[in-house]
């Protein structure tokens, strides 16, 4: 990149980038991004001490200038907020004060918690998916190891109860009065398969794992006279 | 189930808040993410920052590199040059440095790891919601009807007789022989206060494993 381009070349560093958490290395570099943040940490200090009614100072030290960076603008409006700090019994204050390691370390033990919930939501959600996959290839059970298969186990557990959950919704639902008039007019009352679906063990279409049979074969009543499947997928 | 945790972007107008519920939850968010900029700040450019915020209820939240004292002190006392500024403050001065640069770059390699498992969390649903189309039993339990339910809970149950059946059946191999002669294949016996973490396979969605880090925090061992 030529001198003349030199502008352009720091807005392509300092548009929308992830930073990585370390002391810039260029001088020029450094000092531009601190003016650009120093000016968006005081407004931000400023924004929320309107938008909720409260007292706040922030000072800021930099190697380029002997004076410090301040807001509120005024030395005297800084000087009293830093006495109501002051006047306050040290337990107080230190009781939400934090050093830049401190905060570090609260950061990191959130960050943590995150990706353990994160984790765990990933992992529930990829044995549901192995879940599916059993249904139609049993021997994938034989790949798992003991702490898997008991996640597993929990997994299904927890959707089989979902289904009784959702069976008693429905059944609860139906007017007993209906399904009587229904018996008495001689229509099927749906309880039993609906006839235009195939038991789930016969789905051809499903193809089976590399290396994995795709279960027992049965004869199909379901099946039309070609011996295709008739598939009919949501209600 | 994908979870919108937020409303996103929303313009406010820089003006008291009027409901106290917001005003609260206002301040929370802000005050952190205040604190985090100025930290950033302070790691990025090598300077001494000192911030303090009363909350709504008059609590005092402070935030200063290298402390919040040092940098008040600064501009409330005149300074006094130092002639040698002890080499032992300098001494401390990179130390501290030096841990700060630690946490940082842990911070950095948790937050990575939590991209990388939300990414993992999507693609995971985009497989499940393909799948919807393509089995009638894969789709959510809602939309299906009383004589699918009952097919797929039959199905299910006998896929969890299975489960025991070779849960029982690798648990018997690890006491019958295997484990007596030194280290299997799965390692040391799973049980619930065992810190041993066997080998694991995952059935891995991606064919990649999740990363490694340096620092090995509550690594989970199954679920539950």
């Amino acid at each position: 990149m030529s001198v003349a381009f030199v502008d352009r070349e720091f807005l392509d560093i300092m548009t929308r980038k992830k930073i990585v958490l370390e002391p810039i290395a260029n001088e020029s570099t450094r000092k531009a991004t601190y003016k650009k943040r120093k000016k968006g940490l005081l407004k931000k200090v400023s924004e929320l001490s309107t938008l909720c009614g409260i007292n706040a100072c922030a000072l800021i030290y930099s190697p380029y200038d002997p004076q410090p960076e301040i807001w509120p603008p005024s030395h005297g409006a800084v000087r009293r907020v830093l006495t109501k700090f002051r006047e306050m019994p040290a337990m107080e204050r230190s009781k939400k004060m934090l050093n830049h390691e401190g905060f570090l370390t609260q950061r990191i033990a959130k960050a943590n918690e995150q990706l353990r919930k994160l984790r765990k939501d990933n992992r529930e959600k990829e044995m549901i998916h192995v879940m599916y996959q059993c249904l139609t290839a049993k021997d994938l059970l034989l790949n798992l190891n003991l702490v898997d298969l008991n996640d597993l186990g929990w997994v299904i557990d927890n959707t089989v109860k979902e289904i009784d959950r959702r069976v008693e919704t429905l059944t609860t639902n139906v007017e007993p009065r209906q399904m009587l008039v229904a018996r008495f007019e001689g229509a099927p009352v749906d309880d039993h398969f609906p006839m235009n679906r195939q038991p789930w063990y016969m789905n051809h279409a499903m193809p089976a794992q590399p290396g994995q049979d795709a279960g027992p074969i049965l004869p199909d009543v379901n099946a039309d006279n070609d011996g295709n499947m008739v598939q009919n997928f949501y209600r | 189930m994908a979870k919108k945790s937020s409303m996103g972007r929303q313009k406010i107008a820089i003006a008291k808040i009027p409901k106290k519920n917001h005003l609260q939850v206002t301040f929370s968010k802000r005050r952190s993410g205040l604190f985090k900029k100025a930290s950033e700040l302070c790691t990025l450019c090598g300077v001494e920052v000192a911030i303090i915020v009363f909350s709504p209820a008059n609590k005092a939240f402070s935030f200063g590199h290298p402390e919040v004292d040092t940098v008040v002190d600064r501009f409330v006392a005149p300074r006094t040059k130092p002639s040698e500024s002890a080499l032992s403050a300098q001494i401390l001065e990179a130390h501290r440095n030096c841990s700060i640069r630690d946490l940082n770059f842990v911070l950095s390699q948790l937050l990575n790891q939590a991209e990388f498992e939300r990414k993992k969390g999507e693609e995971i649903e985009i497989l499940r919601r393909a799948n919807w189309t393509k089995v009638w039993w894969e789709s959510p339990i809602e939309g299906l009807g009383l004589g699918e339910l009952e097919q797929l809970k039959m199905a299910l149950e006998e896929v969890r007789r299975d489960v025991v059946e070779q849960s029982n059946h690798l648990a018997s191999e690890q006491v019958n022989g295997t484990a007596l002669f030194g280290v299997n294949n799965h390692g040391s016996m799973q049980s619930q206060n065992c810190e041993e973490i066997p080998e694991t396979k995952p059935l891995d969605i991606n064919g990649s494993g999740p990363p490694t880090f340096y620092l090995d925090f509550h690594r989970n061992n199954g679920i539950f």
